[in-house]
């Protein structure tokens, strides 16, 4: 299959609809606006349904509706259109539906700047709206694995019923690299299930309901929740390890365009004989903690653990998670669209090095 | 290239605006240029005209363009960095550049990017400019004559010109082989019979730039360095090739904020292909 060279917006809505997904609701915002840019020029050579909405509120309930006739449905949106979504996302969540929504992250907090940033870690991992809900979260280091995991997406959300996000920065989704989309052409539309709303006619009626007067009802639509997002935290977290992976005398902890930062400063102090070694987590829900604790468990007794983040410390919290205590972990990371260089990364390497 | 192709930018020819489908490589195109003819020996203006992406613009790499001599034209400060409409008045000045200067534009990509072109309209008469559309044969919706066809008249609806020529830049980045630029060639020669519109540069990655394959070529060929890239890639600053892949380590940028190495000698003396008097 020839390779085409996309920018990660661009590959995101072509994954989507080689996903079978030809149903777009959105709006507007820097950095990801190359997302509907772009499906809005594709979607009518696919007969799909593309809706500029008049608000990111408006977006996520028109994919609250289309997710609830089991349709397979995206939305995209950067920061601060994605806190708009907060209450739409927890409805839709509630009501076990499945879809895919984008965040390509810009600088915050507030109208911010529209350069990337990863400050919205705590947003997407800690649930984001009210309730007790859990989205899946897949984070992209590349515009390859942003077409992959568009795939995953959307498989994770018919498997679960549940909503996905695909978590990258502003450079994910602004960069240009060669891809490869696993199939061609647009994909199959959602198989057929016993709780979509398709009309009624000759058959008992299905209702899609977040409301629950009844305290030990929603008690117990909590405990099933619960549950299934127990079942993805054993089945479906990914990592990588990078580096030195047997015996590393430091480890970093890094996502998105941080890790590949993170790499590069791995190579170039590898010539001179550091042993670094980089955990990234590829969910950053559910997070791979165990996987975590066994690359953490490879250094030896007091070596440090160094997490990088293009924030003021978010991801940190579930690296100290990991680590139980067992771990000193230190801190690099910028924000504004400040972006952590390769050197900077190393110096810091070198600094905790014995 | 051929020995008899002719020069990139033939007499007289003073202001060379570029334009393209999203993505094409009209950015990095600009800046090659901008430094290719500034270290010739030309005076050389570039204004950074993409008012609608933030990302990967051509005032990413002021600092290095103007540590060849070129003037740079962008927003001042903190504007530089908004993704606002900005135009500048002295964008105006530069439509009729004087006869020693070489002037460039780097225009947004798609009819949305170059629209901004159609309000100097009236400043600019046939025979006075240059408008390349710069074609990327491996992105989307240009991967055939037709995709690129499509967008030439899109773009030339939004800007109210006439494009005047082609630059073949068919590539992968750090994929790109040299079947990926033969390809890329045969597409662009294919859009200019079927248009009549010459073409004007072939752009080649410099490690592919003296492959045999090339030598008869009937297009002069533009040398490209790769100096639009990602926080974890080095730019090229300094007439050599930038390290294209993660797997190959090399030098590190310096951080943001410090000017990059200034070159003290034109080592190559690379003066082939551009006769602009």
């Amino acid at each position: 299959m020839t390779k085409v060279l996309m920018k990660g917006n661009e590959a995101l809505g072509e994954a989507a609809i080689r996903a079978g997904c030809v149903h777009f609701f959105g709006y507007p915002i820097t950095p990801q606006t190359e997302v509907p840019e772009y499906l809005v020029k594709r979607l009518p050579e696919v007969g799909g349904t593309f809706v500029q909405a008049e608000s990111e509120i408006a977006s996520i309930n028109m994919i609250y509706g289309a997710a609830g006739t089991g349709v397979k449905c995206l939305t995209s949106s950067s920061s601060p259109g994605i806190s708009l979504m907060a209450e739409g996302l927890s409805y839709i969540a509630a009501c076990e539906l499945p879809c895919v929504l984008i965040n390509i992250m810009r600088a915050g907090p507030g109208l911010g700047g529209i350069l990337p940033a990863q400050s919205d870690y705590h947003q997407a991992t800690r649930g984001h709206g009210h309730g007790d809900y859990q989205l899946i979260v897949l984070a992209p280091a590349s515009v390859q694995e942003a077409v992959d995991l568009m795939t995953l997406a959307f498989e994770l959300s018919e498997t679960y019923r549940n909503p996905v996000m695909v978590c990258a920065d502003g450079m994910i989704g602004q960069m240009m690299e060669p891809v490869e989309f696993p199939t061609e052409g647009r994909g199959e539309p959602m198989a057929d299930n016993d709780w979509a709303l398709t009309g009624s006619e000759g058959r008992e009626r299905r209702i899609v309901n977040s409301l629950y007067l009844s305290p030990e009802d929603l008690d117990a639509h909590n405990r099933k929740l619960k549950a299934k997002y127990d079942l993805i935290a054993e089945k479906e977290v990914r990592h990588e390890l990078y580096g030195e992976t047997e015996s590393p005398d430091l480890l970093l902890v890094a996502f998105g365009t941080m890790a590949r930062i993170c790499k590069s400063a791995i190579d170039d102090l590898q010539a001179g004989g550091a042993k670094v070694a980089l955990f990234r987590p590829i969910t950053l829900k559910p997070w791979p903690y165990a996987a975590c604790r066994e690359a953490m468990d490879l250094l030896p007794a007091d070596a440090p653990v160094l997490n990088v983040e293009m924030s003021m410390g978010q991801l940190i919290d579930d690296v100290r998670l990991a680590g139980e205590g067992s771990r000193r972990v230190e801190f690099l990371g910028a924000a504004g669209g400040v972006v952590p260089t390769p050197e900077q990364v190393a110096a810091k390497i070198r600094e905790l090095l014995p | 290239m051929s020995p008899t192709a002719p020069p990139l930018l033939a007499p007289g020819e003073r202001l060379v605006m570029l334009v393209g489908a999203y993505g094409s490589g009209k950015t990095e195109v600009a800046v090659n240029l901008a430094i290719r003819w500034a270290r010739a020996g030309h005076k050389v203006q570039l204004a950074d005209l993409d008012l609608v992406n933030p990302y990967f613009r051509s005032r990413e790499q002021q600092r290095l363009m103007e540590s060849h001599g070129v003037r740079v034209v962008v927003p001042p400060g903190n504007l530089a960095g908004a993704d606002l409409p900005i135009v500048l008045p002295e964008v105006i000045g530069l439509l009729q550049p004087a006869p020693d200067t070489i002037t460039l534009f780097d225009v947004g990509g798609d009819e949305v990017g170059a629209r901004v072109l159609s309000s100097f309209r009236p400043g600019l008469r046939e025979g006075l400019y240059e408008l390349w559309q710069v074609v990327n044969g491996s992105r989307p919706f240009t991967s055939d004559a037709a995709g690129c066809h499509r967008i030439r008249g899109e773009l030339e609806a939004a800007t109210r010109l006439r494009v005047t020529g082609l630059v073949g830049n068919t590539h992968l980045i750090d994929e790109t082989e040299i079947e990926t630029v033969l390809g890329g060639l045969r597409l662009v020669e294919q859009v200019s019979k079927e248009s009549g519109l010459p073409v004007r540069a072939l752009g080649v990655m410099e490690a592919l730039a003296e492959d045999p394959s090339l030598a008869e070529i009937d297009a002069p060929v533009l040398r490209l360095q790769r100096h639009m890239v990602p926080p974890w890639l080095t730019p090229a600053t300094d007439g050599h090739a930038a390290c294209t892949s993660e797997n190959q380590p090399a030098p590190r940028p310096r951080p943001i904020g410090v000017p990059p190495r200034l070159r003290t000698q034109d080592a190559r003396g690379e003066r082939d292909g551009i006769h602009p008097d």
